[in-house]
């Protein structure tokens, strides 16, 4: 097995260690002053956390001394009484020397082994309990290499972008902690690795309950064998293998299974991604190191963050509401309610930008785990890739990168799967063996723009309207209306795939048309361009975060519904009697272009009462093109805070979420592409 | 103090055995049950640390007395006394809320390794 690397948590480390143990130094002067059970028990955990900490990273000086810091204030647990001011000086020496021990660390400056006062602890450890201290285990297959410098006035955290990596980087990322969450919502993964013993008597019950206690305490990945087996009992030697993915950390996974009779845990290890392609030029050598800088953070559960958000939406809610009512006031006293109502808007949305950028998390932390999936797919199917990565630092709201993570391996899957050609139809191009595939992340304005681009064989326009018409989902008037690149998108319609060989690895054309349902969920927008033998490129417009919609209300009847903006190309009035027809269906002219026009209502499935004269349509964005809603007013723009849908309205298809007006009215946002569906 | 067992099985012999090996190893059996019904009504009552149940029981399976106690109090430590063959069985028992199980024809130490995992004593 190669070394874990675990560059990428030094940062973390030292900032974590740093707090732990200047906290150490204040309970001890605390504790100097008074006998307080309290302090003691703090001091344990510091020294305790700090320790496990630095054996992670695989520093043994710094988690020899905090065992025997450990050790020493066990034994004062034990017999408060020993306390003296010679154990006192001698742990906060010893604290001190451990903060300028981690400051080496993060330097990469050689670490002071501090021989004797590791001798001074191990004496008093052994004077108090009248043993000696059990030697220390430190993570012995570990490298720490430090990570590029920081551009100078920038100290890498959370909130703060780190400087961007050099064209052709090894892909940097934020540190991230091992155990426990993450701050940035990241839950940390462990390789557990477990034998139910030859003794056990039924192993499919045991494998099953094992596999049932590790559900319950996270989300389990790369199970081997698969659960059907698992449960038959086939288990190559009572051999278990899985990751685990849990907040809990990888005392709790141990835990759990030491609870779990006829079962001998083998490893339960952090699981490390983003190692950088072996192929990858190794990242520039920087001016001289500068030191990590201490950050001051606290974690917080993301759950808590979005109940957090949840109220900030709340109180915007709220401010529209009494802005509503002020409308009401007697004029002498509107102009000053309303100077208030603006002041508290305004403080209502700084505060949400400021919860929101607590929510902003790196790219990183879903483009990680790419480049070890491409090199076991490209081996898989006998393709060589080199994968880069650049501007993963970027960041994004982290429900939107929760939501990402598939599709963009889904969308890498398909570069190398159907993209990327063999190294010998390469050759035969004219092309290096080795495929490029170049994942590129960008701030344009408000939005992230991803770009997935491939230099493989490109996409096949003609093939794909074929496609598209042999499966009904377009006709062949249609498809001839199509350019290229409108016809690039029919490879996102549900079962349309022109890969000649259906392969396990990207599915049966599924792929696409669900990426896009996703990009679009989360109120992105997904384009493809190709050009024939020379490769494709898949971009992603994000938004940066999710909460707060820009939306379109329109009115049906006496209802009011919400359009995203983002998907509306344009409204019009119209006379209906002025539609063209096409094929017997009533078409809007828009720009150059005739847009199938349908009744909303009719979507909707609720009564029509379509009003005399000229009606309002709207044109949006939908698969395979643009369509226009005919409804019967367009009540105009509104930012609206999006709720989600509760059970069991979020059942119903094309419904993507729920907002309040001013007027305390809710309104339903609708997602077209499902209601067309 | 010791821990209060509960013992349920639809066979005298069997609850007498099984109480043997809890009595012998310092536990305290503070009831038995001879089917699921009462099971359910003597765990309520009884409040136990841990319970045995047999699988396949008159009036109510050892499977719905377990979901029942669970609904009631989820922390119960239920363990499924089954025999080879019934795998299916204890699986749908764990699913439906048992801690463990052990398979008939079981011997007293491997009840009480069993047993001292579960509860976190061994």
């Amino acid at each position: 097995m190669p070394p874990l690397d675990m560059s990428k948590y030094l940062g973390l480390f030292v900032s974590e260690a740093t707090e732990h143990l200047e906290a150490m130094g204040r309970d001890l002067v605390e504790l100097e002053k008074v006998e307080s059970p309290d302090a003691v028990d703090s001091l344990f955990r510091h020294a305790h956390s700090v320790k496990g900490m630095s054996s992670s990273m695989g520093y043994e000086p710094i988690a020899q001394l905090a065992h025997r810091a450990e050790d020493l204030v066990e034994a004062l647990r034990k017999e408060p009484y020993r306390k003296s001011r010679e154990l006192v000086d001698l742990l906060l020496a010893a604290a001190d020397m451990l903060l300028s021990q981690v400051r080496a660390a993060g330097e990469g400056t050689a670490i002071d082994p501090a021989h004797a006062l590791l001798e001074s602890l191990s004496q008093h450890v052994t004077l108090l309990t009248g043993s000696a201290p059990a030697p220390t285990r430190v993570a012995t297959n570990v490298v720490v290499t430090r990570p590029a410098p920081t551009a100078p006035g920038q100290t890498p955290g959370a909130g703060t972008p780190s400087a961007p990596p050099a064209p052709g980087a090894a892909p940097t990322s934020e540190p991230v902690p091992a155990e426990p969450q993450g701050p940035l919502g990241v839950l940390p993964r462990f390789a557990v690795r477990l034998r139910v013993l030859p003794t056990c008597q039924a192993p499919g019950v045991r494998a099953f309950l094992v596999h049932r206690r590790l559900s319950m305490l996270g989300n389990l990945f790369d199970l081997k064998p698969p659960l059907e087996d698992l449960k038959a009992g086939r288990l190559p030697d009572g051999r278990i293998a899985l990751e685990i993915e849990t907040s809990g950390g990888g005392d709790a996974v141990d835990q759990v299974l030491r609870n779990i009779p006829e079962v001998e845990v083998t490893s339960v290890a952090p699981v490390v991604y983003g190692q950088p392609p072996p192929s990858a030029p190794a990242a520039p050598e920087g001016p001289k190191p500068v030191g990590v800088e201490p950050q001051r953070s606290v974690r917080v559960r993301t759950d808590l963050l979005d109940l957090v958000l949840d109220s900030v939406g709340e109180l915007m809610l709220a401010t529209a509401r009494i802005r509503e009512l002020a409308k009401g006031l007697p004029e002498a006293h509107r102009p000053s309610m309303e100077e208030g109502i603006y002041r508290v808007h305004q403080l209502v949305r700084d505060l949400h930008g400021k919860v929101m950028s607590v929510r902003m998390t790196p790219l990183s932390t879903i483009t990680d785990r790419l480049p070890r999936a491409a090199r076991d797919l490209a081996r898989k199917m006998g393709r060589e890739v080199d994968l880069v990565i650049a501007g993963a630092e970027i960041e994004l709201d982290r429900a939107i990168l929760d939501e990402l993570a598939d599709p963009l391996l889904h969308i890498l899957r398909n570069c190398i799967d159907h993209g990327l050609e063999t190294p010998e139809q390469r050759a035969a191009a004219s092309k290096g063996a080795r495929g490029r595939i170049l994942i590129t992340v960008r701030r344009a304005r408000d939005r992230v723009v991803v770009e997935i681009e491939d230099d493989g064989r490109g996409m096949d326009a003609a093939k794909l309207k074929a496609a598209a018409i042999a499966r009904d989902q377009i006709t062949a008037e249609h498809a001839a209306r199509l350019t290229d690149r409108e016809a690039l998108m029919l490879a996102c319609l549900p079962g349309v795939s022109t890969a000649r060989d259906i392969s396990e690895i990207s599915g049966r054309g599924v792929g696409m048309d669900a990426v896009k349902r996703v990009v679009e969920g989360v109120g992105g927008t997904l384009e493809l361009d190709s050009e024939r033998g020379r490769g494709t490129r898949i971009t992603l417009r994000l938004p940066l975060t999710v909460a707060v919609v820009n939306l379109l209300l329109v009115r049906l009847g006496a209802e009011i519904y919400g359009l995203p903006i983002t998907k509306v190309a344009g409204a019009m009035e119209m006379d209906p009697q002025s539609l063209s027809q096409s094929l017997g269906e009533p078409m809007l002219p828009h720009g150059t272009a005739l847009v199938p026009v349908r009744e909303l209502s009719a979507l909707l499935g609720v009564a029509q009462h379509p009003p005399k004269g000229p009606r309002p349509y709207v044109v949006m964005e939908a698969d395979p093109g643009r369509v226009a809603l005919a409804v019967d007013g367009l009540l105009g723009q509104e930012e609206a805070v999006l709720k989600p849908l509760a059970k069991p309205l979020d059942l119903v298809p094309g419904l993507s979420g729920v907002t309040i007006l001013g007027t305390g009215r809710p309104v339903f946002i609708l997602d077209v592409p499902r209601l067309l569906a | 103090m010791a821990k209060r067992v509960l013992v349920v099985d639809d066979a005298i012999f069997m609850r007498n055995m099984i109480k043997d090996i809890f009595s012998s190893a310092g536990y305290e059996v503070v009831g038995e049950a001879a089917n699921g019904l009462e099971a359910v009504e003597r765990y309520k009552e009884l409040k136990p640390d841990l319970t045995t149940m047999d699988i396949v029981m008159p009036f109510k399976s050892g499977i719905e007395a377990t979901r029942e106690i669970v609904k009631t109090d989820d922390k119960a430590t239920i363990i499924m006394c089954s025999a080879l063959g019934q795998e299916s069985l204890v699986m749908e028992a764990i699913e439906a809320g048992a801690s463990d199980f052990i398979v008939k024809p079981f011997r007293a130490e491997d009840v009480l390794s069993v047993v001292k995992k579960v509860i976190g004593e061994g």
